[in-house]
């Protein structure tokens, strides 16, 4: 991992292992109904300070906090139009299997890539270290395999070019 | 058109369905390939040795050359396919452009006869390239004067929305490709591709390759052609065809490349897109595992294990079967004190008497038979 980039992710880490402290909740506004308090923002009482960590402009990481669900947002770099198709592309393909990753958001929220919610339901089910270095590791398996793809589609791209060019000879 | 093969896969189909045949076929069939090739295959059972094959191309061009009709050099060519098998309807079918007669008796047996078949489904391929040959060759590449005169480039439609340029320059001759997709993910793997393609085409290794250029506005040569051909998503693509290019049998390569580029294009787009679709499954996979991973210890173990049901049930049954035992000994042990050790309160002091063992097991000694 580059030194800039475990900066960021020791950051962001750090960030939701203080953040991750849900506890059940039950809705203030609708009896016997238990919602999501970062979704709903109907109590200001029960929410926290947004935390926002950027990389740089293109690449930035919102962690919204409440008593009982956190949703962290994550803006992923794309250099040129290559990478900007190839991470639509990626994070929309794993928008559509959400229900596969049961804390990824179907939508992600608005100036973000892509985002996760996690309830406390989600943190009575799942271990919570390991569901922040999941996160975590997403977020290296993203950047990883965009590179990856634009890697290939550009040598693939050179293979194919060579072989029509290599036909007049 | 991702099909890069120059015989028609369905005519070849055909007439060898037809050549094949136990029993005579009567046939009378449409149909069209890659949305502009249309064909027309007649065969009936009174003459089952004769075959008719219509054939139709969409050939719009515009510009010094017009080659609507065949030449007499491509009927030849069409001829010498197969010598004693073809024979050129005149006129052709209505609403057809070519109608070949074919005598299946006089193709030879055996191997040869698929690839007689085969050659004989590339008809369109060289009606096709036969056009762009004689542009090619007719266009002398020596004759400067000709190039100040006639300017202006040649429009060629094998594709009613892939038209593509060819025009004329001092010893060399442009062929240009105005391209445009549909999807923007098409228009940014194309790009990459043309950046690619000239990068290659300038290195030392690819000398005797066509120069190749790549621009988003249109070249000079297509000033003052209609504008919808110069509005374009993903620029225009150029290559320099030197006479070096159409010497001999490279002129025979030379054509077909250029008449397959936008299909080349298209399949390279297609497969990349399949493999970035591949790739992106592999690696949700991967990422839904790691998720799966995060659960509490308690059913880890039940999702480390593909079936887990499975492993449950085979945990569960022999602990079922111990408990069943378990319970039968009990039931039988109670059965036996119930059945031998009957306990009468205040009989204690009869203990003396003794009571007669009777036993479930036959034998001779305790019964005899009356007779």
């Amino acid at each position: 991992m580059a030194n800039p980039l475990r900066l960021y992710l020791a950051c962001i880490k750090n960030t939701l292992e203080a953040a991750m402290c849900l506890q059940n909740f039950p809705c203030q506004e609708v009896e016997r109904h238990n919602k999501p308090e970062v979704e709903l923002k109907t109590s200001p009482e029960l929410l926290l300070n947004p935390v926002l960590i950027c990389r740089n402009e293109a690449e930035k990481c919102l962690i919204e906090t409440s008593i009982n669900s956190l949703r962290i947002s994550l803006k992923v770099k794309q250099a040129d139009e290559l990478e900007n198709i190839l991470t639509k592309k990626f994070l929309r393909f794993l928008s559509m299997r959400a229900e596969a990753f049961q804390v990824l958001r179907r939508k992600p929220v608005q100036g973000y890539d892509i985002s996760f919610l996690i309830t406390n339901y989600h943190c009575e089910e799942m271990q919570k270290q390991k569901l922040i270095d999941f996160i975590i590791q997403f977020m290296e398996d993203i950047e990883k395999e965009i590179s990856e793809l634009k890697i290939s589609v550009n040598t693939r791209g050179r293979l194919v070019a060579t072989e029509f060019l290599k036909q007049f000879m | 058109m991702a099909y890069l093969g120059r015989s028609s896969p369905t005519l070849k189909e055909t007439i060898l369905k037809i050549y094949r045949a136990e029993k005579p076929i009567e046939m009378d069939q449409h149909f069209y390939e890659f949305g502009s090739i249309q064909y027309h295959i007649k065969c009936s059972i009174s003459d089952p040795n004769i075959v008719y094959v219509s054939t139709l191309t969409l050939l719009e061009t515009q510009g010094t050359v017009m080659l609507k009709e065949m030449s007499s050099h491509t009927y030849e060519v069409i001829k010498n396919i197969a010598v004693g098998v073809i024979d050129i309807v005149d006129p052709p079918r209505v609403g057809f452009q070519l109608t070949l007669k074919l005598h299946l008796d006089n193709i030879p047996r055996g191997k040869e006869a698929i690839i007689t078949i085969t050659r004989i489904s590339e008809i369109q391929a060289i009606i096709l390239s036969s056009q762009l040959k004689e542009m090619l060759k007719s266009l002398n590449f020596q004759d400067d004067s000709q190039a100040m005169n006639s300017n202006r480039p040649i429009r060629i439609v094998y594709h009613p929305s892939e038209p593509f340029y060819v025009s004329r320059q001092p010893e060399k001759i442009t062929a240009v490709f105005p391209m445009n997709f549909k999807d923007n993910s098409d228009v940014v793997i194309a790009m990459s591709f043309f950046q690619e393609l000239v990068e290659v085409g300038s290195q030392k290794e690819m000398g005797k390759a066509p120069q190749c250029s790549w621009s988003p506005v249109p070249p000079f040569q297509l000033r003052g052609e209609p504008v919808h051909d110069l509005i374009t998503n993903a620029g225009f693509v150029s290559f320099d065809i030197t006479s070096r290019h159409v010497e001999g049998k490279r002129l025979d390569k030379t054509v077909w490349n250029l008449l397959n580029f936008y299909a080349y294009v298209k399949y390279h787009i297609k497969c990349s897109r399949g493999y970035i679709q591949r790739r992106m499954r592999k690696r949700m996979e991967s990422l839904v595992k790691q998720l799966n991973n995060t659960r509490l210890e308690e059913e880890a173990p039940e999702k480390e294990n593909g079936g887990c049901k499975y492993v449950k049930e085979l945990v569960k049954v022999p602990k079922g079967k111990f408990m069943m035992q378990q319970r039968c000994k009990d039931m039988t042990r109670r059965v036996r004190i119930s059945k031998f050790r009957i306990r009468i309160n205040g009989c204690a002091r009869f203990r003396w008497i003794s009571i007669p063992k009777f036993s479930s097991k036959f034998s001779n000694k305790s019964y005899t038979k009356l007779d």
